[in-house]
C-alpha cells in the first residue's frame, strides 16, 4: 500500500472522533425531542397488551443494537476508507471469506429463532380463548357503525343491544375492569377490523365468519374511556367508524347490564289510539323522504320498510339537528323486512332522522310542531 | 425528446426520429422508453401522494371534498407507484443493461420485448382514464372484496373494472418480459460468460423473472375472478352469496409478497454493481450473494400470509417463522456489501451516494420486518401508519434510492454524457432529508394508534407528526426539480462520458457510449465476473 501506516492511524483516529460526534449528537437530539418514547406503543391497558408491549421492547432492543451496529459499520467505512490522492495502487482484492459467511448466517439465524420462540410464547397467551369467559359480547361492524350485542354467559342469547358507539352520545362498548371479556366479531357487509390502540390488538371482522378474542382490562382502569376505530378500509365512511370502550367497576357493570336488560324487555307505551304510523321506505341506501313532520308532545310511530337486499340492515334513529347527538335509538331491520318503530313524544323543533348504519347517505329532517 | 442532441459521433444511432423509436425492437431504446415512461408515472404517483399528504396535514377535510376521493387518491397512488413505476422501471434497467452485461446483441425476443413495453402505457392510460369516467378505484391497491365488489357503498362504477383490466395488461407485460429475460440469460450469453461469471444484477433479474413467472399468473386468475364477480354474478369472493373473502387475500398476497422482492431484488443487484466499482474492490462474497438472492426468492413464496395475521384465518406460527427467516439472507447481503467497502478506496460520485442512501435507509425497512414478523406485535402494528412507514422505507428508501443510483450510473452509457455531479448531490441531500421527514414520523403516529387509509382524524396527538410528514412529502417533491433540470442540461451539454467513465468492470462498459445497435464491435475475453478489470490489470488482481 502506498500510504504510511502512520497516516492511516491518524486518519483512523479522526474517523472515530467524527463517528462518535455524529452518533452522539444524533442520539442527543433523539432523546431530547422525546422521540425515543414515541418509538414505543401507547400505554397498554389489558393483561394481553402488557405482554405485547414487553415483547415489543425486547424486539426494539435487538433492533436498536442491529441498527447501530450496521449503520455504524457503514458510516465507519465511509469515513475511514475514503480514497486519498496518494491511493494510486489498488486496495487488496479480497473476493470473500467462507468463515465470515458462515458467521453472519448462523448468528442472525440464532437471533431470529430466539425472537420467533418468544413471539410464539406471547402469541399463545394473547390469542388464547377460555371455555367460560366472564362476559360475552358480540360486536357487529357494519358500514359504517359499530353495534354491541350483550350476550348471556353461554353466549347463546342476546340480552340487549348497544347501538350507540360513542360515549359522548351516551353509549359505547361498556366493559368491566378485571374481568375476562370474550368478544365475537361479525359483519353483515364488508371486512372491518376491531382495533383499540390501548389494547395493542386488532382483529378483522370478516363477513361470513366469526372471529373471537379475549381481553382483561387492568383492575385499576375502571372509569377510563378509550377510543377504538375500524382498521380495515371499508368504504367512504371508514374513518367515521369509531367507538369508545367505557370501563366500569364490575359492580357498576353488573348494574348496567341489569338495567339495560330490563329496559329491553319493556314494551313501549302504545301510541295514542287513532294516530297512524308514518310511512318511510329505504331503497339503494336512501330514504324515500327527506322531510317528515309530527305533532309536538305526542308519541308517534314510523312504519319502516327496508327495500334493500338481505344483508343490508337499516334503522331510523332520532338525533338532535346536529346529526350526532342520539335521542332515540332503534334496532336495525334487515333488508327485505319491515318494522314499526314507536317513538316517545318530542318537544317542538327540528331534529334529524337518520340510519345509524349509513349516516352519510341516509338522513332527513324531522319537524316537530 | 432531447435524445437527438447527443454527441455528434454517435448521433446516427439515435437519429431516425419518433417513428423509429415507436417501432424499435432494439433493447436499448426499449429500455430507455421503459425508464422514461416509468419516471412519468413516478411523477404522477408522487402528485397523488401529495394530495394524500395535503389532506392529512391538519385534522378536518380541507383538500378533498369527501372520503371517496381520498380513497381514490391513495388507491391510485399505490397502484401507479407499484405497477407503473417501480416494477417497470426495474424491468427497464434490466432491458437496457442485461444484454450488454452478457455480451449479447439484443434480448432473445425483440418483438415480444416491444409488446411488453407498449402494454404499459396502455394499462396506465386505462387506469388513469377512470378519473374521467366517474372516479378511480377506491378499495385500496389491495382491492379486497367485498369492498371491491359491485354493490352499494362498495365499488360501483367503472373505476374498479378499469383497475382490474389495466392490472391484467400490466401483468401480461411482466410475464412476457420475464420469459424474455430468462431465455436471454440462458441462451444469449457471450462465449466465456458462464452462469457464475454473470454480474449480480443479472442474477437478481434471473431470480426476479422466476418470481414473476410463477406469481403473476396467480394474481391474474384472482383478478379475472373478481371481474366475473363484478360483472357476471360470479360469487367467488362475496360471502353474501357463498364466496370467500379471505380466499382472495390468500391469492392476492401469494403474488404480492413475491412482488415486493420483484421491487427490491433488482435494486439490490444495482447496488451490488455500484458499490464494488466505487470501492475499487471486487464484490465480497459473489456466490453468497447468488445464494442469498435465490434464498430470498424461494422463501418469498412461503410468507404471503404475514399480511393476513389479523384475519384470524391463517396458521400463524408457520408464516411467522418463515418471515423471520427471510431476514437472514437479507442480512447476509448487508454484511457482504459492507465487507465490499471495507478497506477499499471509496469515491463518492452520485451513484455511490445513492447506493449508500440505499444501504442506510433500506436497513430501517428491513429491521422493521422483524417487528411485523412477530405475530403479537403485528396485531398492534398491522394496518396502522407504522406499516406505511415500513413499506416506504423498503420501497422508497430501498427501490427508489436504487433506481436513482442506477440512473446516475448508467445514464452516461445510455446517452453518452455524464449527469452533473453537483446537481446530483443537491438532489440526494434534499431527497434524503425529505424521505426521513416524511416516513420516520409515520412510525410514531402509527405506534400512537393512527390507522392507515383514513381521510381524517380527530386525535390531537397525531397532528404534529402528520404535519411533519406533509412537509417531508413536499421536500421529496422539491428534490425532483434538480434531477429533471440535470437531465435536460446534461443531455445537451453534459461532460462527454467515453466508454467507461467509472472504471467499471462489467461488459456494458466495453462498448461505446451509447452502444451501436448491435452492441459490441468486439468483446474482451471473459475469464471472471470482472472482464474489464482483467483487461486493465491482467489476472494479477485475482
Ligand atoms: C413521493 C413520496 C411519497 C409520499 C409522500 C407517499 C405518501 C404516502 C402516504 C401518506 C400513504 C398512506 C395513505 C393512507 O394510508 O391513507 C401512502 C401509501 C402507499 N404508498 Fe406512498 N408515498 C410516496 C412514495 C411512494 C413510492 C415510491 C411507493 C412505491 C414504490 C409508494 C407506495 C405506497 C403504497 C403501496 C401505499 C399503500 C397504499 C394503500 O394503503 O393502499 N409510495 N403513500
Ligand atoms: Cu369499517
Ligand atoms: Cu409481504
Amino acid at each position: 500500500m502506498s500510504s504510511s501506516p502512520r497516516k492511516r492511524s491518524t486518519s483512523a483516529v479522526r474517523a472515530i472522533a467524527l463517528l462518535v460526534i455524529v452518533v452522539a449528537s444524533f442520539c442527543a437530539v433523539f432523546f431530547y425531542a422525546g422521540w425515543w418514547d414515541a418509538m414505543f406503543p401507547v400505554k397498554a391497558v389489558t393483561s394481553q397488551a402488557h405482554q405485547v408491549s414487553e415483547l415489543y421492547t425486547v424486539i426494539m432492543a435487538v433492533a436498536t443494537v442491529v441498527f447501530l451496529l450496521v449503520e455504524g459499520l457503514i458510516v465507519w467505512s465511509i469515513l475511514r476508507y475514503r480514497r486519498r490522492p496518494e491511493d494510486t495502487e489498488l486496495p487488496p482484492q479480497i473476493h470473500g471469506s467462507n468463515v465470515l459467511e458462515v458467521i453472519w448466517t448462523v448468528i442472525p439465524t440464532a437471533v431470529v429463532f430466539v425472537l420467533f420462540v418468544m413471539s410464539l410464547n406471547t402469541l399463545n397467551t394473547v390469542d388464547a380463548l377460555s371455555k367460560t369467559p366472564d362476559v360475552q359480547i358480540r360486536a357487529v361492524a357494519g358500514q359504517f357503525q359499530w353495534q354491541f350485542d350483550y350476550l348471556t354467559p353461554d353466549g347463546k342469547t342476546k340480552l340487549f343491544t348497544e347501538s350507540t358507539p360513542l360515549a359522548a352520545n351516551g353509549g359505547g362498548l361498556v366493559v368491566p375492569a378485571g374481568l375476562n371479556v370474550q368478544l365475537s366479531l361479525t359483519s353483515p357487509d364488508v371486512i372491518h377490523s376491531f382495533y383499540v390502540p390501548r389494547f395493542l390488538f386488532k382483529r378483522d371482522v370478516n363477513p361470513g365468519m366469526v372471529n373471537r378474542f379475549e381481553f382483561t382490562i387492568d383492575p385499576t382502569e375502571a372509569g377510563q374511556t378509550y377510543r377504538g376505530q375500524c382498521a380495515e378500509l371499508c368504504g367512504i365512511g371508514h374513518w367515521t367508524m369509531q367507538f369508545d370502550v367505557v370501563v366500569k367497576l364490575p359492580s357498576d357493570f353488573a348494574a348496567y347490564v341489569k338495567e339495560r336488560t330490563a329496559a329491553a324487555l319493556v314494551t313501549p307505551a302504545p301510541r295514542p289510539s287513532g294516530s297512524v304510523a308514518l310511512e318511510l321506505k329505504a331503497k339503494d341506501i336512501q330514504f324515500d323522504k327527506k322531510d317528515v313532520s309530527v305533532a309536538a308532545g305526542q308519541a308517534f310511530a314510523i312504519h319502516f320498510t327496508n327495500g334493500d337486499p338481505a344483508g343490508l340492515p337499516h334503522d331510523v334513529d332520532i338525533r338532535q339537528s346536529d346529526g350526532r347527538t342520539v335521542l332515540q335509538d332503534k334496532p336495525t331491520v334487515d333488508g327485505g323486512k319491515d318494522v314499526t318503530y314507536d317513538y316517545t313524544a318530542l318537544k317542538a323543533g327540528t331534529y334529524t332522522f337518520i340510519c345509524s348504519v349509513h349516516p352519510q347517505n341516509m338522513s332527513g329532517t324531522l319537524t316537530v310542531k | 425528446m432531447a435524445t437527438t442532441t447527443i454527441a455528434p459521433a454517435t448521433a446516427s444511432t439515435y437519429r431516425g426520429g419518433l417513428y423509429e423509436w415507436l417501432t424499435t425492437t432494439d433493447h436499448k431504446k426499449i429500455g430507455i422508453m421503459y425508464v422514461i415512461s416509468s419516471f412519468i408515472f413516478f411523477l404522477i404517483g408522487g402528485l397523488l401522494a401529495l394530495g394524500v399528504r395535503t389532506e392529512l396535514a391538519q385534522p378536518g377535510l380541507q383538500f378533498v371534498s369527501n372520503e371517496g376521493i381520498y380513497n381514490q387518491l391513495f388507491t391510485m397512488h399505490a397502484t401507479v407507484m407499484i405497477f407503473l413505476f417501480v416494477i417497470p422501471m426495474l424491468a427497464g434497467f434490466g432491458n437496457y443493461v442485461v444484454p450488454l452485461m452478457l455480451g449479447a446483441p439484443d434480448m432473445a425476443f425483440p418483438r415480444i420485448n416491444a409488446l411488453s413495453l407498449w402494454l404499459l402505457p396502455l394499462g396506465g392510460i386505462l387506469l388513469l382514464s377512470s378519473f374521467l369516467l366517474g372516479g378511480g378505484a377506491q378499495a385500496g391497491w389491495t382491492s379486497y372484496p367485498p369492498l371491491s365488489e359491485d354493490r352499494p357503498l362498495a365499488s360501483t362504477g367503472y373505476g374498479q373494472d378499469l383497475w382490474i383490466v389495466s392490472l391484467i395488461l400490466i401483468g401480461t407485460s411482466s410475464i412476457l418480459g420475464s420469459i424474455n429475460f430468462l431465455v436471454t440469460i440462458f441462451k444469449m450469453r457471450a462465449p466465456g460468460m458462464t452462469l457464475f461469471r454473470m454480474p449480480i444484477l443479472v442474477w437478481t433479474v434471473l431470480v426476479t423473472s422466476v418470481l414473476v413467472l410463477m406469481a403473476t399468473p396467480v394474481i391474474t386468475s384472482a383478478l379475472i375472478m373478481l371481474f366475473i364477480d363484478r360483472n357476471y354474478g360470479g360469487h367467488f369472493f362475496d360471502p353474501a352469496t357463498g364466496g370467500s373473502a379471505v380466499l382472495y387475500q390468500n391469492i392476492f398476497w401469494f403474488y404480492s409478497h413475491p412482488a415486493v422482492y420483484v421491487m427490491v431484488l433488482p435494486a439490490m443487484g444495482m447496488i451490488s454493481e455500484i458499490l464494488p466499482v466505487f470501492s475499487r474492490k471486487p464484490l465480497f462474497g459473489y456466490k453468497a450473494f447468488i445464494f442469498a438472492t435465490a434464498g430470498i426468492g424461494a422463501l418469498g413464496f412461503s410468507v404471503w400470509a404475514h399480511h393476513m395475521f389479523t384475519t384470524g384465518a391463517v396458521f400463524l406460527p408457520f408464516f411467522s417463522l418463515m418471515t423471520f427467516l427471510i431476514a437472514v439472507p437479507t442480512g447476509v447481503k448487508f454484511f457482504n456489501w459492507i465487507a465490499t467497502m471495507w478497506r477499499g478506496q471509496l469515491t463518492f460520485s452520485t451513484p455511490m451516494i445513492f447506493a449508500l442512501g440505499f444501504l442506510t435507509m433500506f436497513l430501517i425497512g428491513g429491521i422493521n420486518g422483524a417487528f411485523s414478523a412477530s405475530v403479537p406485535v403485528d396485531f398492534a402494528l398491522h394496518d396502522t401508519y407504522w406499516v406505511v412507514a415500513h413499506l416506504h422505507y423498503v420501497l422508497f428508501g430501498g427501490s427508489v434510492m436504487g433506481v436513482f443510483a442506477g440512473l446516475y450510473y448508467w445514464f452516461p452509457k445510455m446517452f453518452g454524457r455524464m449527469l452533473d455531479e453537483t446537481l446530483g448531490k443537491v438532489q440526494f441531500i434534499i431527497m434524503f432529508i425529505g424521505l426521513n421527514l416524511t416516513f420516520f414520523p409515520m412510525h410514531m403516529v402509527g405506534l400512537a394508534g393512527m390507522p392507515r387509509r383514513i381521510a381524517d382524524y380527530a386525535n390531537s396527538g397525531w397532528t404534529d407528526l402528520n404535519l411533519l410528514a406533509t412537509i417531508g412529502g413536499f421536500t421529496i417533491a422539491a428534490s425532483m426539480l434538480p434531477f429533471i433540470w440535470n437531465v435536460f442540461v446534461s443531455l445537451r451539454s453534459g461532460k462527454i462520458a467515453g466508454d467507461n467513465p467509472w472504471e467499471a468492470n462489467t461488459l456494458e462498459w466495453a462498448t461505446s457510449s451509447p452502444p451501436p445497435p448491435y452492441n459490441f464491435d468486439h468483446l474482451p475475453e471473459i475469464r471472471s465476473e470482472r472482464p474489464l478489470f482483467d483487461l486493465r490489470h491482467g489476472k494479477t488482481g485475482h
